[in-house]
């Protein structure tokens, strides 16, 4: 009997990692029909088409005043609050029309959590920032809130670092670690969806990159969109890109693909900084 | 396609990838005088001329070691993206063909010192004559395409080293014959075929150039496309 040893090498599933992501392939979270806006007379997007895949990172990635944060404020409705904002199109989260009718606003803010640029906690206790979402969804059994809390620390890879100050004041934390306490708030009341604008531009450089971490593992159980001014970052973190300008989507795919062989000369003009 | 090395927003930028075309360009020129004065240095048993193909290799390395440098330096400090990075990258891989094509010139520099001191071998010589311009000239061309990031021309010289193959394999046969004709002719015939197999590898390592030139425009990887389909494959 031979005894030769064969060393099998996988190579199709070396490949397959390596594979671009096909947006056929997933799941719709989040999809954009023809979505037009409007502040006043200015049109901010014209007729933006696309999806946000379910449990993937989508990132937004454009020059200032291109309508990606307009676009992301749109997934949660916070463009209502805007004087002379005015929105035509379709905006489904699955099958829902969030623009429809009757929506119950603050229950799609629940499902469609936001965080913002400059951590904004709460001036009160780090256990009380995360538990404040489910006491107002009238949450008040102690031991529910505890797990809740620590699940949600745990989450945003905070609990380590604040297991044993709970109860002192958010405020005396530093920029890094209340950004990762309001993530962990808005992912406290169990969200389907995470909008991050610009969630670490405030951040020093190791901050940002346990943010971006946080991103990795939260795509686990949740669909993120993020909008980024950093290019870099947004290679990093996303699964898909999309590149917006002057209210147009230009270019949305892979970002494997998109970082290295975009198919729009204006995208390829952007991402290396060619732009203007 | 744009120009490669303009229109950043950061002249540096512009600067620093124009350095490094312009870096590769040098010594793909150094690169093609040294193959040529190895072929000639062997047709004139030219002696001095050899001794100053091998010398030139330290040239070619010391160029290699330093775009290899500009190629890391860009990578960390600039982050290339999309043709840019593509650009870095090939320019990084076709430094390798060009370092290796020296390597060959000089292998042939010091066949020739051994054939001058043997003395010369009764046949083989029109042939590493015409395969030796053949490359030279496919070595020039594949610049000229770098140049000019010239697709078309970069598939001609891809084809062309087909050719050279051909002629290779001829070659080779001829010499195997006359060695059985004459076996006191074998040690001296032995050089004149290593001759020709580094003039051949020379032609393979055209060909790869072409190919991550290729690569570099069009972000395809066609190493292992048959040449054939080269084109077709460009159309995708």
């Amino acid at each position: 009997m031979s005894d030769v040893k064969t060393h099998s090498i996988d190579i199709s599933a070396m490949q397959r990692s390596q594979q671009a992501l096909r947006i056929e392939d997933e799941t719709v979270c989040l999809s954009v029909n023809d979505l037009h806006l409007y502040y006043g007379e200015k049109e901010a997007l014209k007729g933006v088409n696309m999806i946000i895949p379910e449990k993937k990172v989508t990132a937004f990635i454009g020059p200032s005043g291109c309508g990606k944060s307009t676009l992301l404020r749109c997934f949660n409705r916070m463009n209502d609050l805007v004087d002379g904002c005015r929105i035509t199109g379709e905006l489904n989260l699955r099958d829902e029309n969030i623009y429809a009718k009757g929506t119950d606003v603050a229950e799609l803010r629940r499902r469609v959590g936001m965080v913002f640029q400059k951590p904004n906690p709460f001036p009160k206790s780090i256990y009380e920032n995360v538990a404040y979402g489910l006491r107002i969804q009238g949450i008040n059994k102690k031991r529910l809130l505890d797990e809740t809390v620590e699940w949600a620390l745990r989450s945003a890879a905070l609990w380590d670092e604040v297991k044993d100050r709970l109860h002192e004041s958010a405020l005396g934390m530093s920029g890094g670690q209340q950004q990762r306490l309001v993530i962990a708030r808005t992912v406290a009341v169990k969200p389907e969806v995470l909008l991050l604008d610009e969630p670490a531009s405030a951040l020093d450089p190791i901050s940002t990159l346990k943010i971006e971490e946080l991103i990795h593992e939260l795509k686990n159980e949740f669909t993120i969109a993020i909008v980024t001014h950093n290019m870099q970052q947004a290679a990093r973190v996303s699964d898909y890109t999309a590149f917006m300008y002057m209210g147009d989507l230009i270019e949305f795919g892979d970002t494997n693909t998109l970082f290295t062989n975009p198919s729009k000369q204006q995208t390829e003009d952007y991402i290396t900084g060619r732009y203007g | 396609m744009k120009e490669l090395t303009t229109d950043h927003i950061s002249q540096q930028f512009n600067n620093e990838l124009e350095l490094l075309r312009q870096h590769f360009l040098t010594m793909g020129g150094v690169v093609e005088n040294q193959v040529q004065d190895a072929v000639q240095a062997l047709l004139d048993a030219n002696g001095s001329l050899a001794e100053d193909v091998k010398n030139q290799d330290s040239t070619v390395n010391q160029l290699d070691g330093l775009i290899d440098e500009e190629c890391r330096r860009i990578l960390a400090k600039r982050q290339p993206a999309a043709s840019d990075l593509r650009m870095v990258l090939s320019i990084s891989k076709a430094v390798s063909e060009l370092e290796r094509i020296g390597d060959e010139a000089k292998k042939i520099a010091n066949l020739t010192l051994n054939l001058i001191n043997e003395g010369e071998s009764p046949r083989g010589y029109v042939e590493i004559n015409r395969i030796g311009q053949m490359v030279s000239r496919m070595i020039h061309d594949s610049l000229d395409a770098y140049a000019r990031l010239d697709i078309e021309a970069a598939i001609k010289v891809a084809k062309q080293d087909r050719t050279v193959d051909q002629e290779y394999n001829t070659a080779m046969r001829s010499l195997v014959t006359y060695m059985m004709e004459d076996p006191r002719s074998i040690s001296r015939v032995i050089n004149v075929i290593w001759v020709l197999r580094s003039l051949e590898r020379i032609g393979d390592h055209a060909r790869h150039t072409c190919q991550h030139l290729i690569f570099m425009v069009k972000g395809v990887d066609v190493r292992h496309v048959n040449v054939n389909d080269l084109s077709a494959e460009m159309k995708k």
